[in-house]
């Protein structure tokens, strides 16, 4: 269910994405709301692809908390940064060194979410990405396929394959195992 | 790039391209299979793979062209890096653990071997070799000359011979050591590069008065610089932060690495410490573009002749000159690297992908791996000498060509078991067709996009729609295309 979710997400994503290309082909140029539609549409079809990779058994579990904050500032940068009136000038008050929709942007979209995305991975690693226990379901589940595919060539073999077809790779003697 | 011969930077450079050399030794001695040619045999650590990484995104692009951009567009230059803030655990969740455990089951070697394990199909594999190879002879081109401009900045040879001495030093390198000896050089220059770029921006901070100084400044006399979207318009920014986002999925020089990690258990710290990479290796980009634009606002520096000079005129100017000569060699180095690591991928295509694509089984790969990679090297020197307009053409729609071809195929159908063969096909053949063809109008003039639509941007967005189109209508077939091990790398 959730990268069924993901997968329409991302659809309307793109469709979002291509409308505001398509707009700046009208007479006149792209209308206002072509850089909205980018703005949600971005986000929308980063974060879902996340939700793909990362989902297991059907569920993102602990990560749905990163997603969503990420979701939101990005798209909340991107608005912002849209909607808010183009003033900089002369004298502008400076947040952290910068303009106020320059600084959202840098510190909101560039930086906040390096703090919460690579942690979560890290944090979630184990449970939702990777362990020893699936590194090795795939290894058995790799070797069980060379050997059908030797078998199905012909015969059995005294190594392991590349499953690409290649020739067994040339050794030198004394090279590194 | 205006000449910046010293004799203190020509000894550091001297001495940069002397270790590259050992190493280059060193590396040759540990290659022995067409594993270690490749995929430097899957045995990488997880710092010099991330260092690696880092210095392969980065190239030369981001210590010269990229601060020039921001000189001359403002902010807007930003939406191409400021991606990295997300694309890195994008990547680690959407690729790193399948192209790893694929690696596990299969011992595969390039990105074509990943498509054409998951669909089954010899076409896909070769396609999608063809597209690497067409954006790989643009981007070694583009890299060839900028390796030319940078060597003869530096030491004065002219252009011709810088890249005929750039080319050489990485034919060398890439032909006895292949990925290994550019993985440990990256490593070399990639350390050095990030260090350079913390102490280059904390200069510009300190010759601008911090970063509130420089933009008051900046503000005082042109104040669209510092918006959010500089000197362009909102939806050209934030096309570039679609394809330099969404197409950091495709852009094999990234992707093919996460074959190497020797310990897949170890992606857990991957892009962690990645972003933080690259964060530092990304403070010149930013620092020196508004620095420079600071200065020149403020009347510290004259007006740059080409925003390309951003980069060489703070340094010369602002900071010392050893600072200065490893940035300089780093930027040759970062070019290097680039060539390397693209000659080294399309060496793959042409000796293993291509091959299997016509279903043939690839002999001698090590040795014709090598061959390859001097022919292609010395292929691309030729090219970057014959015109620079035309490899300034064919370097534009790398990333783009990349992204459109690979990313559905690729990113959304490792993870999504309704993808087809069908669909994958007609992704990459899209994302070929309508770069090349649009790219091609653009240059010849014959047609220009409206503001705000980049060929990259639509092209990419086109293949994403079609893969999904075309997976769908052949959805009763999805099923039957997918073997139990690779069902598996895209369960777990």
């Amino acid at each position: 269910m959730t990268k069924r979710i993901a997968l329409a997400a991302m659809l309307a994503a793109a469709l979002a994405i291509l409308a505001a290309y398509a707009s700046a082909f009208l007479p006149g140029g792209a209308p206002g709301w072509a850089p909205w539609l980018m703005a949600l549409g971005i986000p929308t079809i980063l974060v879902a692809v996340m939700v793909l990779g990362a989902a297991r058994d059907g569920r993102v579990g602990r990560l749905a908390l990163p997603f969503a904050f990420s979701f939101l500032v990005l798209a909340a940068g991107f608005c912002l940064a849209v909607g808010l009136p183009a003033n900089e000038a002369a004298g502008s008050p400076l947040y952290l060194g910068l303009p106020l929709r320059a600084a959202i942007v840098i510190y909101g979209i560039g930086l906040f979410p390096i703090v919460v995305l690579p942690i979560a991975y890290a944090l979630t690693f184990g449970e939702q990405t990777l362990n020893a226990a699936d590194i090795e379901r795939v290894r058995l589940a790799g070797e069980a396929w060379a050997r059908e595919k030797a078998a199905a060539a012909g015969g059995p073999t005294s190594h392991r394959p590349s499953t690409t077809g290649t020739e067994p790779e040339a050794v030198l003697p004394g090279a590194r195992a | 790039m205006q000449h910046v011969s010293h004799p203190s930077i020509i000894a550091v450079a001297a001495l940069y391209f002397a270790v590259v050399v050992a190493i280059s030794v060193w590396a040759a001695r540990r290659t022995k299979t067409a594993s270690d040619f490749f995929v430097a045999g899957h045995g990488i650590g997880l710092v010099a793979l991330t260092v690696a990484s880092v210095s392969t995104s980065v190239s030369g692009f981001a210590f010269i062209g990229g601060p020039g951009l921001i000189y001359s567009i403002g902010l807007g230059a930003m939406y191409i890096v400021l991606p990295a803030s997300v694309t890195n655990v994008m990547g680690a969740w959407v690729l790193a653990k399948r192209m790893r455990l694929l690696g596990e089951a299969r011992q595969l070697m390039t990105v074509p071997d990943a498509i054409g394990a998951r669909y089954r199909s010899p076409l896909a594999q070769g396609l999608s070799g063809v597209a690497m190879l067409i954006g790989i002879i643009g981007y070694m081109a583009t890299n060839a000359l900028a390796m030319g401009v940078v060597i003869d900045a530096i030491f004065g040879v002219g252009m011709g011979w810088g890249i005929w001495i750039g080319m050489g030093v990485t034919l060398a390198y890439s032909v006895a050591g292949g990925i290994l000896a550019g993985i440990y050089v990256d490593v070399f220059q990639g350390t050095l590069m990030a260090a350079a770029s913390v102490l280059v921006f904390l200069a510009v901070l300190k010759v601008g008065g911090g970063l509130g100084g420089l933009s008051t400044e900046i503000l005082a006399k042109d104040p669209g610089f510092l918006s959010p979207w500089g000197k362009i318009t909102p939806l050209a920014a934030l096309s570039f932060f679609f394809v330099f986002g969404l197409g950091s999925l495709g852009q094999p020089q990234g992707v093919h690495k996460y074959y190497m990690l020797k310990d897949p258990l170890q992606l857990r710290w991957y892009p962690l410490l990645k972003t933080l990479g690259l964060i530092l290796v990304l403070l010149l980009y930013f620092g020196v573009g508004v620095g420079v634009k600071s200065l020149v606002a403020r009347g510290a520096l004259a007006p740059l002749a080409a925003p390309d000079a951003a980069t060489p005129t703070f340094l010369l100017r602002f900071t010392p000159v050893l600072l200065a000569a490893l940035v300089f060699s780093g930027v040759a180095a970062a070019t290097m690297s680039a060539v390397n690591s693209f000659i080294n991928i399309a060496a793959a295509v042409v000796t293993h992908d291509l091959p299997l694509a016509f279903g043939r089984t690839p002999k001698n790969e090590l040795k014709w791996g090598r061959i390859s990679t001097a022919v292609l090297a010395i292929a691309a020197a030729l090219l970057a000498q014959v015109s620079g307009s035309m490899v300034a053409f064919l370097g534009i729609f790398g990333w783009g060509l990349f992204a459109s071809t690979l990313v559905p195929a690729l990113a959304i159908g490792l993870n999504w078991e309704g993808a087809t063969k069908e669909g994958a096909i007609a992704s990459i053949s899209t994302g070929l067709c309508v770069t090349l063809v649009a790219e091609t109008l653009a240059y010849m003039k014959v047609y220009s996009f409206p503001a705000g639509v980049t060929v990259s941007g639509l092209s990419l967005v086109l293949s994403v729609l079609v893969f999904f189109a075309v997976s769908w209508l052949t959805r009763a077939r999805a099923v039957e295309q997918i073997d139990p091990d690779v069902r598996l790398v895209m369960s777990v």
